[in-house]
């Protein structure tokens, strides 16, 4: 079986330009900035984006992401002691930052999350009172990372004290920021995580194909023109993200936020980092073989369409999913995914919305990606000299348990202890056999007023 | 050896794309007759001509393939040379790298022809859960060589697999060449060696006393 023994090639022109240098090229393609409509004041959710475009692609409504994406990771680097320093000149350089730019794709988007490390060390009492626990794990809504049934053994479990995702439709923005940001020396970089999504919308050749051209990863030739993503499918769809305030923690009532307001409008953020072997996916798999395993089994959609209905119509049920795999062996991703990622009843927020039934829970924000697996790392032997295809997956999530139960219905395990056994990263389990996690780390997303190093001032 | 035979496959593939593909060096006079090209020459069309005998149905010697392979049937590089019983016929041709123990690089090449079929055949994925699926699947456009006109298949099976493969028609019959997507070579490679070897291909008919 040559897929078994297949390996990476990475071509003469990506070893030539080199991991750390093919982002200099992200600008030059991406072309003039797109037009976005105006926004307003800021939400007080740091995780949610004002402006952003909605475009129909194959009669579906399509969000329309950040062209450049960059995710530092850090420790922080002052004493317990100088914490209310530290947290006063954090936000007034964040500050200055909303000042300077709308909250959108046009402007900036920075998301300050912290994890498990940051809370256990520097502020252990007030967590222990303020942290939200979620009702139906009976824990912390922030959990440790964990390893699930298809991940590589040696996926790394990170412990960083802070992720801040920041993103742009301009790259320069995002190095404004990271400059400000570094600049106040209160974190100690650990490392630096960039990407690229979407360009294609208006029809013309999309950043992730130009890129994996550009660095002639194996498989590029194959990326539909317009893709949004390395795997040639729109993973954007209006239908399929989380709308407005569903995944804060208050929203959905499965999180407890202790009598307390303090973290009111946060959410919680899983990152990982995914290798993506684009060869094997469009070499191994004809177009409804994708669609089959990145939807579900049998499903119909137009030739070579990359936009596919997710809308609640379209959603599958754990017995859709068993129904599937008894009739074709396999389950498709998306389909795993939706017995757990969409609301199982209507539901009304706090607030008074109504989300109905179907309606899909997380926040995803991924992009694609050439770092191997970082950009920048403190540790050598996280930066490869050649680029890989690859996702930094970012989903925000009302808690780390809610996550983790999406994951495992990513691998077969659905609510209600169906368990549908595969083989890790077997063909018919979705996506995953061409897929590779290498690290992994849950954090918790204060809302804005408290982004700046949450709980010190307590 | 290792990386002696790749280099020096591909040089040589350049080589002959800059120099035997209609492009003029500016140093060549200028009233020079153009220079057709050289007829493909099958080396070894003994092998070739009993393989047409056997199926009685014409078939394509491939007169240009990635040195070191040759198309010398049951010759060194040979390692499938098989006639089912539809009469439809594999050949194959591979150089393997193993220098590191393991197969670090490789050259295959398949001819395959179903005489008295033009439609796609049937395969079956394998294992417990096999289906039945097309053998070649996502067509992407088609390449002219030297009068054939062929469709670019991306995801085949069997001997096929992770083979990028081109198939045509011809007198009532499917003829397909592929080429192994593996090291040293990427997908730009192979596109360029299936179209030398569309363009070498050297079609062999039953001799007439069969």
């Amino acid at each position: 079986m040559k897929l078994t023994r297949r390996e990476v090639l990475v071509g003469a022109a990506a070893g030539a330009v080199g991991a750390s240098g093919i982002y200099e090229l992200v600008d030059k393609l991406a072309g003039a900035t797109p037009v976005r409509a105006a926004t307003g004041a800021k939400p007080p959710e740091q995780h949610l984006l004002n402006g952003v475009r909605t475009v129909r692609d194959n009669g579906v409504e399509v969000l329309v992401p950040p062209l450049h994406h960059e995710i530092v990771t850090a420790r922080v680097a002052v004493d317990r002691s100088d914490l209310r320093d530290a947290q006063t000149t954090l936000e007034q350089a964040l500050g200055k930052l909303d000042d300077e730019y709308a909250a959108s794709p046009a402007g900036l988007g920075v998301t300050l999350a912290w994890g498990l490390p940051y809370f256990t060390r520097y502020v252990p009492a007030a967590s222990a009172r303020h942290l939200p626990k979620d009702r139906r794990a009976g824990g912390s809504a922030l959990l440790p990372a964990r390893r699930f049934q298809s991940d590589p053994a040696g996926t790394v479990l990170e412990s960083n004290d802070v992720a801040i995702l920041i993103r742009s439709d301009t790259r320069q923005h995002i190095d404004d920021a990271i400059g400000r940001i570094e600049a106040t020396k209160v974190f100690h970089i650990t490392s630096l995580r960039r990407g690229f999504a979407g360009g294609g919308f208006d029809g013309k050749r999309s950043l992730p194909k130009q890129m994996a051209l550009a660095v002639n990863l194996p498989g590029a030739e194959l990326i539909p023109e317009t893709s949004e993503l390395f795997l040639g499918f729109t993973s954007t769809q209006k239908a399929g993200m989380g709308p407005g305030e569903i995944a804060n923690f208050e929203t959905l009532g499965i999180v407890d936020l202790r009598g307390s307001d303090y973290f009111r409008r946060g959410t919680h953020m899983h990152l990982s980092h995914v290798t993506e072997d684009l060869e094997a996916w469009y070499i191994n798999f004809d177009f409804q073989q994708r669609v089959d395993s990145a939807f579900r089994p049998n499903l119909r959609v137009r030739p070579n369409a990359q936009t596919v209905h997710q809308g609640p119509k379209d959603v599958s049920t754990e017995a859709d999913v068993l129904r599937d795999y008894h009739q074709s062996g396999a389950i498709g991703h998306s389909a795993a995914l939706q017995t757990t990622t969409r609301l199982q009843k209507d539901t009304v927020g706090p607030d008074g919305t109504h989300y109905p039934k179907g309606s899909a829970i997380p926040i995803r924000a991924d992009f694609n990606t050439l770092d191997n697996p970082f950009y920048w790392s403190e540790k050598p032997s996280e930066i490869g000299s050649s680029p890989m295809a690859g996702i930094h997956f970012i989903v925000f999530n009302p808690s780390s348990d809610d996550f983790h139960r999406n994951r495992e219905a990513m691998d077969g395990i659905l609510p209600g202890d169906v368990k549908i056994t595969f083989p890790p990263r077997d063909r018919n389990q979705g996506l995953n056999s061409i897929l590779r996690t290498t690290h992994r780390q849950n954090y918790l997303v204060p809302p804005r007023v408290h982004r700046s190093f949450p709980l010190a001032e307590l | 050896m290792k990386a002696a035979f790749p280099a020096a496959a591909l040089f040589a593939t350049l080589a002959m794309l800059v120099s035997g593909c209609g492009g003029s060096s500016p140093k060549k006079p200028v009233a020079a007759a153009p220079v057709k090209p050289a007829k493909p020459h099958c080396a070894y069309p003994a092998g070739w001509t009993a393989l047409a005998n056997r199926i009685h149905a014409p078939v394509y010697c491939p007169a240009w393939l990635p040195d070191p392979l040759t198309d010398q049937l049951k010759g060194p590089w040979n390692n499938i040379n098989s006639v089912s019983k539809d009469r439809s016929y594999l050949e194959s041709f591979v150089w393997q790298d193993t220098d590191l123990g393991g197969t670090s690089g490789e050259l295959h090449v398949n001819l395959r022809g179903y005489p008295g079929r033009t439609t796609i055949p049937g395969c079956t994925t394998g294992g417990v859960d096999s289906q039945n699926v097309p053998c070649f699947a996502d067509p992407h456009g088609t390449i002219t060589e030297s009068g054939i006109k062929a469709t670019l298949f991306t995801v085949n099976q069997d001997a096929d697999q992770w083979h990028l493969l081109l198939a045509w028609r011809h007198q009532g019959g499917l003829y397909t060449v592929s080429e192994h997507l593996a090291p040293p070579l990427d997908y730009n490679h192979v596109i360029r060696y299936l179209k030398l070897e569309l363009r070498n291909l050297v079609l062999i008919k039953p001799s007439p006393a069969t």
